[in-house]
């Protein structure tokens, strides 16, 4: 079942993009090692933000870099009297303060967790320091799933922008490392064959959706979230390619450029790509996770990257959730 | 289902009667500290299969007073609102690991649950559901924001229908994490009132069905969901702005976009928690409003508390069932007028008539949530 009303009826124009992976390097890509993770983003906060998060919590902070790496690139004018909203997906959200709270409240004889602890601890706590620090008042949205709720929150960004609701949409994927990369396996529900091998990473991938910039990125041309999909057959790495195939060619001849080439994303639920076959049929392939590692928002990272990285080409990011969802992303960059 | 009833109709008609149960010292085995009154449903029974037939009473309640068939159900699109989600597994499962080896030291708890997104995932394979689930986690507005995008994706026809949940059961976390704000009073929670000191947590599970179109014949009456509007404010954290301006600017925007004056709502279902703060911040902006033509302001958690992230579906449900009884509750909980405030909430039922009400939520993070929906 393709659920027709939930792909997008016209192109979102990418105004700006940003990443963060686990090297804390904002768009750049930097070596870095899953043994030593997570990393101290403080230097980091010091530095984008011009003063410390003092009461912030880990998650809190790689919320706002990610979302200022990917705004730094905007003159603060395009945002300017403008109906900007924030949609913050994530997938285990801020679990880095949940931890020492619960550990808090169920120490043993008793515990008294600090108010502090708790504030930073609440889902939404990102989205307000985010909204402060980008000085957005509107809508603001935090997207919780475990999986696929970047693109969830992609395809609910498009509808406010297109209602007119919104003028800007501030639309970004992050999660964090958790100390052990055991539970962090399990809380993903990592199991073996169902996914790509790669070490856990984390990230804060931003977008600027919106408007009509004429120093766009590009756009992002359709969100497809099929429920169904595993069920019908449609995630057969074959299934896959055609589907791609199809989306190509009804894309690319609508735009009028021959030039343009053609990258595929697979998403760490996808482990059995063909390179060759894809090849075959005009594709690159470009694995982006031994630069960001595997976290439930990695397709943000991966998005964000190609968009800032390549040219004249059609990106196609594919991701499934553990039961059979599967999302398709298209974009097209300048 | 809240602590009034095991569903939303058994809950209006005892809100109605006036069948309402203070908030006492929690028994759930699950809650380590024993000090915080909350409103908490009474069971037979361990408090995660407890929490799950909350969820279901809700849920099976909704479908069939909608009268929804499974292929209805299957392409609906399914929105979640909660803050603790499912945590009460890990809560429960701790709790009883204790228990049963009294002589050993606590172990430290482990965090299993996968994230607030669990529920609908849950929700979504129980049911059937196969439209796009989407989950909110942002503290006391979680379903009512919930409830609000809906609308807005319902307006645009890119869905046909959603059912909108609202989950919260009574976790150690949220009690004790409300009580390090110092945010409880400890006797009763007193909406407006001029002796409140503060909230009071209870739980529930809830679940609205909105669709597009005319609507069904579901009930005695069709009610139309005429507006929202989200805002988020990043001035504070934790308040809503004692002077009134925020509120009164959200609720302004709400009746502006739904082209309504403040002459046409026939009363307010107000957020009204019980602390110092918020209910200064509500009753100056709605007084700023409506100026001298306040309509009855209720605020429903004198009667079932604050059920964080499940008030916005909650006291929604809770709210039509009470007029399709043909009442508008009063408010519970009030003793003496707050000078700063200036009203009284409303102290007797009242006939539902139709026309707008207006239905209002703020919550930590600067989150404000504001619709009506009008009773046709």
């Amino acid at each position: 079942m393709m659920n027709a009303q939930q792909k997008i009826n016209a192109p979102i124009p990418v105004i700006s993009a940003g990443y963060l992976g686990p090297s804390l390097t904002p768009n750049q890509e930097a070596a870095w090692d899953e043994a030593k993770l997570p990393l101290n983003p403080d230097d980091l906060v010091q530095k984008m933000m011009g003063q410390p998060m003092r009461r912030a919590g880990r998650f809190i902070k790689l919320v706002c870099l990610g979302a200022l790496a990917c705004l730094k690139r905007v003159p603060p004018e395009e945002l300017k009297e403008k109906k900007v909203g924030i949609f913050l997906a994530t997938g285990l959200g801020n679990i880095d303060e949940i931890l020492p709270f619960i550990t808090q409240v169920f120490k043993h004889d008793g515990g008294f967790p600090s108010p502090n602890q708790f504030a930073n601890s609440v889902s939404n706590a990102a989205a307000f320091f985010l909204a402060r620090a980008s000085e957005i008042k509107g809508v603001v949205l935090t997207i919780s799933q475990e999986e696929l709720s970047f693109e969830s929150a992609l395809w609910l960004a498009q509808s406010y922008l297109e209602s007119g609701e919104l003028d800007l949409a501030l639309v970004g994927g992050c999660d964090v490392f958790t100390p052990s990369v055991e539970d962090y396996r399990e809380r993903m529900n990592l199991n073996p064959g169902h996914y790509r091998n790669a070490p856990m990473g984390e990230g804060s991938s931003w977008f600027l959706l919106g408007g009509n910039s004429a120093n766009k990125l590009g756009d992002i041309l359709s969100v497809e979230i099929e429920n169904n999909a595993k069920e019908i057959g449609k995630t057969s790495p074959d299934h896959l390619l055609k589907q791609c195939d199809e989306l190509a060619a009804g894309i690319l001849p609508a735009i009028e450029d021959r030039g343009t080439s053609r990258l595929f994303l697979p998403g760490f639920r996808l482990f059995d790509i063909n390179e060759a076959s894809w090849k075959k049929h005009g594709w690159d392939i470009d694995d982006y996770l031994p630069h960001c590692g595997i976290s439930s928002t990695a397709s943000a990272f991966g998005l964000a990257r190609a968009l800032l990285s390549r040219k004249s080409t059609l990106v196609v990011h594919c991701n499934q959730h553990a039961t059979g969802r599967q999302a398709l992303v298209a974009a097209i960059t300048k | 289902m809240t602590t009034l009833g095991w569903s939303a109709s058994g809950s209006a008609r005892n809100l109605i009667a006036g069948n309402v149960r203070p908030a006492g010292v929690c028994s759930s085995s699950h809650l380590t500290n024993r000090d915080f009154k909350a409103f908490e449903v009474a069971y037979d029974g361990n408090p995660l299969e407890k929490s799950l037939k909350m969820l279901d009473a809700s849920i099976t309640e909704a479908f069939e007073r909608a009268g929804l068939s499974s292929p209805e159900i299957e392409e609906s699109m399914l929105l979640v609102g909660t803050t603790g989600g499912i945590f009460i597994r890990n809560e429960f499962e701790f709790t009883e690991t204790v228990r049963q080896n009294p002589e050993k030291e606590s172990p430290p708890i482990v965090c299993r649950n996968r994230g607030p997104g669990e529920v609908a995932e849950e929700i979504a394979q129980k049911y059937g559901i196969r439209g796009l689930p989407l989950t909110f986690s942002m503290a006391c507005v979680s379903s009512s924001h919930a409830l609000v995008v809906a609308a807005e994706l319902l307006a645009q026809k890119k869905i046909k229908r959603a059912i909108v949940v609202g989950f919260e059961p009574l976790l150690n976390l949220t009690l004790q994490g409300f009580a390090s704000l110092l945010l409880y009073d400890s006797e009763q929670c007193r909406p407006f009132c001029n002796l409140r000191s503060g909230m009071q947590i209870g739980e529930a599970a809830s679940c609205v069905i909105m669709e597009e179109g005319p609507g069904r014949n579901a009930g005695k009456n069709k009610y139309l969901f005429s507006g929202g509007h989200l805002f988020n404010d990043n001035s504070s954290l934790t308040s809503a702005g004692t002077d009134g301006e925020l509120v009164k600017r959200v609720v302004s925007h709400t009746l502006a976009k739904a082209q309504m004056e403040p002459s046409g709502i026939v009363a307010v279902k107000a957020h009204g928690t019980g602390t110092r703060d918020n209910d200064l911040s509500e009753g100056r902006g709605l007084s700023k409003v409506f100026e001298n033509k306040l309509p009855p302001v209720i605020s429903i958690k004198g009667a079932i508390g604050h059920c964080l992230g499940a008030a916005g579906t909650v006291e929604t449900a809770l709210w039509l069932s009470c007029l399709e009884e043909g009442t508008i509750p009063r408010s519970f909980g009030f003793t003496e007028i707050d000078p700063e405030i200036g009203f009284i909430p409303s102290q007797g039922n009242l006939p539902a008539r139709n026309g707008a009400y207006l239905f209002t939520f703020f919550g930590f993070g600067g989150t404000c949530t504001s619709y009506l929906i009008t009773k046709m």
